[in-house]
């Protein structure tokens, strides 16, 4: 609780706001739902299993790349800020920076086409596209610590890992969170794309509802999807809440 | 409703005033002198705004009729490849177009929002131009392009499971029945699950089906992906991935004939416009379709080259 009281106002606000917002939204949906006239195109669709069924894999494909971008992209930034190395930064980069500007929605039928369908290819192109704001923002925050603090930490008698988790990384927290939730934000709305090639997810919706001119699929598809964003944006700011250090706000 | 085609509108207007001295995507279309059957069509005076949707065929399409009439005489207006149906459906009825291209099936059951569809072709034009001449829009006639769903197949797997109509389907083991379907062709009442119910074929389980993007059925079909893609039966890519089509035996899916639409301000003015399409209605059939299509799809070619040469080809026109 003192964790709480430690965050910004800013973040106290969206930590008790946003699942308000949430749910709000989510009821606001399932009342229409229960409520609406469906026709037969619209029941094949959002009949409660189907949107269940679309949500868990929506929701599968965002964990899964997460816990592979972060597993990936965190370790390689530390690595890239280690003397020595200092000088891949540049190509790296660069590699994570194509991988952003490139168009999902091409980089994922033009994987599958060689790869095959489903869901393993839709994660590795997801993850190929959120690679970057980890990486960069944990470079960022890793190069953003005092330099006299480390000299400090090693005068005391700490190894390199020591410094690095003692120091460098408690202070760059507040900055590499910040790149996980753009990330995870990121993999909500661009999961929506693997709906093209076997990997299911709420995509669907949207796509059936502008290809049957169906507002109702359509903005369900949307809307959930956006719900799904807020919710993952509130895990991580909580997340970021948690694991911020105290005595460094 | 009305707000949304209000912005609809104003936004494709916007789009079509700053959009006038540009060519269109399709490419740029010359005029030539009319021969053959279209030899005495005069349209001086009339001035056409041609639209089409934004796939091959419907530029192709398109870009013949923007020739026709310019070679005609009229003052045309080159407004093919507009993206969606719907946006070309509403420059249609608010007479932003004069005259498209359009689909039956497509007609009655997307825009006119009718469930179920009329098995017979020519019944289901008659349907359909009785309903959309009260919203000014007056139909030509069928033309033998059908452009409806079908399932295709590589070949190869055809001739190895002896395979060649949907009735052969439910022949099949279960292993063997695999597909590779888009998000549309399964939630629609001409799609997926209530035509394994119409041949008998037992209901695909998640295993069985894989779900993507339509332009990505006809590849993953070749690289055996799955033993059936779906497809529309005019694609190009068909013949080009060597793949075959399976006859629709008991007469499951709707009717996609095209016909020419053309604008009531216009037909009443100029009922001629007619005599441009029907020769070309008459003419066309799914294989010519397929095969101009695939000069787009396959070989790269520019629409509005495919469309200059087939209608020199079929002697409508004479080069100046």
């Amino acid at each position: 609780m003192n964790r709480l009281r430690n965050a910004t106002r800013e973040d106290r606000l969206l930590l008790i706001g946003l699942p308000i917002f949430v749910g709000l939204l989510l009821i606001g949906w399932a009342i229409w739902r229960s409520n609406a006239s469906l026709d037969e195109i619209e029941t094949r669709l959002l009949t409660w299993q189907n949107i269940g069924t679309l949500t868990w894999e929506h929701l599968l494909i965002v964990v899964v790349c997460a816990v592979l971008v972060v597993g990936t992209a965190v370790p390689v930034g530390i690595l890239l800020t280690r003397p020595g190395t200092r000088g891949a930064i540049g190509p790296v980069l660069g590699v994570a920076n194509a991988g952003q500007a490139a168009p999902v929605v091409g980089v994922i039928v033009l994987l599958a086409l060689l790869l095959g369908f489903g869901f393993w290819v839709a994660v590795l192109a997801l993850t190929l596209y959120a690679f970057l704001p980890v990486l960069a923002n944990t470079v960022t925050g890793l190069r953003g610590v005092e330099p006299s603090l480390i000299e400090a930490a090693r005068g005391m008698g700490m190894s390199g890992t020591q410094v690095l988790l003692r120091v460098e990384l408690p202070i760059a927290i507040p900055v590499i969170m910040t790149g996980v939730r753009t990330a995870l934000v990121l993999l909500v709305g661009a999961g929506a794309f693997a709906s093209f090639i076997d990997a299911g997810g709420l995509g669907l919706l949207i796509q059936t509802g502008i290809l049957m001119f169906r507002f109702s699929i359509l903005v369900s598809g949307a809307l959930l999807v956006a719900a799904l964003a807020l919710t993952v944006e509130w895990v991580g700011r909580l997340l970021e809440v948690i694991v911020k250090p105290g005595g460094l706000a | 409703m009305r707000k949304l085609k209000a912005l609809t509108v104003s936004v494709l207007a916007t789009g079509l005033i700053t959009g006038c001295g540009l060519g269109t995507a399709g490419g740029y279309v010359r005029s030539g002198e009319l021969a053959g059957p279209v030899a005495d069509v005069n349209l001086e005076g009339a001035s056409i705004a041609v639209g089409s949707k934004d796939f091959t065929e419907q530029a192709i399409l398109g870009k013949m009729m923007v020739i026709l009439a310019q070679s005609a005489g009229a003052d045309t207006q080159d407004l093919t490849n507009v993206p969606g149906s719907q946006s070309v459906r509403q420059a249609m009825l608010q007479g932003i177009m004069d005259f498209q291209w359009e689909y039956t099936g497509t007609a009655w059951i997307t825009y006119l929002g009718n469930v179920d569809p009329i098995v017979d072709d020519q019944e289901q034009f008659d349907a359909v131009q009785d309903a959309d001449a009260e919203f000014g829009l007056h139909w030509v006639q069928p033309s033998a392009v059908n452009n409806t769903y079908a399932m295709m197949m590589t070949r190869e797997r055809s001739e190895e499971l002896g395979v060649t109509a949907m009735s052969d389907l439910a022949e099949l083991d279960e292993s063997d029945l695999t597909y590779c379907i888009a998000a549309e062709f399964a939630s629609r009442n001409d799609g997926f699950e209530p035509m394994l119910e119409h041949y008998d074929i037992p209901p695909a389980s998640p295993d069985q089906r894989r779900m993507m993007d339509q332009g990505a059925t006809f590849q993953a079909t070749a690289n055996g992906e799955c033993a059936f893609g779906q497809t529309t039966a005019t694609d190009g890519r068909i013949p080009a991935l060597d793949l075959v089509v399976l006859e629709d035996d008991l007469a499951y899916f709707p009717k996609y004939n095209l016909s020419g639409v053309i604008g009531e301000e216009l037909y009443e003015l100029y009922p001629q416009v007619e005599d441009l399409v029907i020769p070309l209605t008459e003419r066309l059939d799914n294989e010519t379709m397929a095969e101009l299509n695939a000069r787009v799809d396959v070989d790269g070619e520019e629409p509005g080259d495919v469309a200059w040469d087939f209608l020199v080809q079929e002697g409508y026109l004479i080069d100046e």
